[in-house]
């Protein structure tokens, strides 16, 4: 699961919404699947919460490579 | 001896007096062009310009060349920027080109179409090429003037919309000469870098002059070939740009471009808060359902008195016991009543009662005596009463004719 891209996650959430909130599951199945539903939803959350919010300029450098200033 | 020059002496005089010259030294000139030769190995164009009555020796060396907002073709009327100097080994003067447009709208758009049929057919505009925009971008390459007012409209709804979005701006001239230069070294920077899950190339709007940097070739080439998904925002609506055909997206403006590369935070938190509370109602349902079952089957009688359950059984039991003494008994009964009438019938044929009477049996061995001819004086016999047997010695006989009755 670690693996999944955010939005593969957020749309795998969206199945067991659905899937849980059909109630076509029987009782194992549903508490199976409603742990990988929060396991799924904290996960999100925390890639929310991941990014850093700066805003940093990409230099070219003349021998070749780049460095990173902030701005 | 007279004073003279030497001809390097008198082309480098006339060449000084051109490059002095405040018209030759800048000038933009019109013309057409004809016998255009791009020189493979140095890379230099080589052309003349001319009208109806004149030409001109004309050359672009590779630097500008490469940086040139066209690729001149013959018949092309052109508008070249540059200045007059000598060429001294073969005594002649020519243009130097530093920049080379079309010259005029109708050519410019002549020019334009070429190119636009150029980079279709290289596939450059294939659809099924296009690459999909991540629908969660957390880091964004930007691809834009530092001074300009677009890169403060995307920030600003970066921050709105996504305020730890992580953006690695990379600067680059948007028009003039070099941008075409810059902007594809830029989308080549920021591919190398790697981080960048998105890149928006933007610019606000212009003339039609100031766009053209993104209707080169080179840009085209270089955002085709970009690993990273890029989203244009060039100019105004109305403008369709070559870069714009190329992009994986095409924004209108650089801020809806924001709009479109970076997720709004706040709505994604929201949708997995209720998210969250949807499968944990449902799960809770759920439970709740199957605890309201159980209740109702535990409340039935059976598991309140458990007891009740054996106590039926052993109803059961004690009843067939019951019916079982019950019948044997008449069984018993049945036979006892025919074990007394059979006594007494035995009873009645007993010769024990006979000899109650008096009588009694006489035995010869093992024998019973009932004829006189069967004994003879002096035979031991046995005489069977009720209450003894005696041993008697026949002392005579006599026979005797009794009646019957």
């Amino acid at each position: 699961m670690e693996n999944i891209s955010f939005e593969k996650a957020l749309q795998r959430l969206e199945e067991i919404v659905d899937l849980l909130e059909s109630g076509s599951l029987d009782l194992q199945a549903s508490i199976e699947i409603f742990e990988e539903g929060i396991a799924l939803s904290v996960r999100c959350q925390q890639e929310l919460q991941k990014a850093e919010g700066r805003v940093q300029q990409l230099v070219k450098k003349l021998e070749g490579g780049w460095e990173l200033a902030d701005i | 001896m007279r004073e003279y020059l030497t001809v390097s002496q008198l082309n480098k005089h006339i060449d000084h007096l051109l490059q002095t010259d405040v018209i030759l030294s800048d000038l933009w000139l019109k013309g057409e062009v004809s016998g255009f030769k791009h020189h493979r190995q140095s890379g230099h164009y080589y052309f003349t310009l001319k009208d109806q009555e004149s030409v001109i020796s004309c050359v672009m060396f590779r630097s500008q060349a490469r940086r040139a907002s066209i690729t001149p073709q013959d018949g092309m009327e052109v508008l070249a920027w540059g200045s007059v100097a000598v060429y001294a080994p073969q005594g002649k003067y020519q243009l130097y080109v530093q920049e080379l447009q079309p010259f005029g709208i109708g050519a410019w758009q002549l020019y334009l179409e070429k190119i636009r049929e150029k980079c279709q057919a290289a596939g450059y505009f294939d659809i099924e090429r296009k690459k999909a925009i991540p629908g969660f971008v957390n880091r964004v390459g930007i691809i834009t003037s530092q001074d300009g007012a677009a890169l403060q409209d995307m920030l600003k709804v970066i921050r709105q919309r996504h305020r730890r979005c992580q953006v690695f701006l990379v600067h680059s001239a948007v028009q003039g000469a070099e941008a075409p230069y810059e902007l594809a070294e830029a989308i080549r920077l920021l591919n190398e870098h790697g981080e960048s899950e998105v890149i928006i190339i933007g610019r606000g709007g212009g003339s039609w002059e100031d766009l053209m940097p993104f209707n080169t070739e080179i840009v085209v080439e270089a955002i085709y070939k970009s690993q990273i998904p890029i989203i244009t925002a060039i100019g105004h609506e109305a403008d369709y740009s070559l870069a714009d055909l190329a992009a994986d997206l095409r924004a209108a403006t650089p801020t809806q471009a924001a709009v479109l590369a970076v997720p709004d935070i706040n709505q994604l938190e929201a949708t997995l808060a209720r998210q969250q509370e949807r499968i944990t109602a449902a799960i809770t349902r759920k439970i709740t359902r199957h605890m309201e079952t159980l209740d109702r089957i535990m409340m039935k009688k059976v598991w309140k008195d458990p007891l009740q359950l054996i106590k039926l059984h052993s109803d059961r039991l004690q009843q067939a016991q019951l019916s079982l003494n019950q019948a044997m008994g008449m069984v018993i009964e049945q036979k006892s009543t025919r074990l007394a009438f059979l006594t007494a019938r035995l009873d009645g044929v007993s010769p024990l009662k006979t000899m109650q009477r008096g009588y009694a049996l006489v035995m010869s061995g093992t024998a019973v005596v009932t004829r006189g001819e069967q004994v003879k004086p002096g035979d031991e016999l046995r005489i069977s009463m009720l209450d003894a047997d005696l041993k008697v010695r026949v002392m005579g006989k006599e026979a005797v004719s009794r009646w019957k009755i």
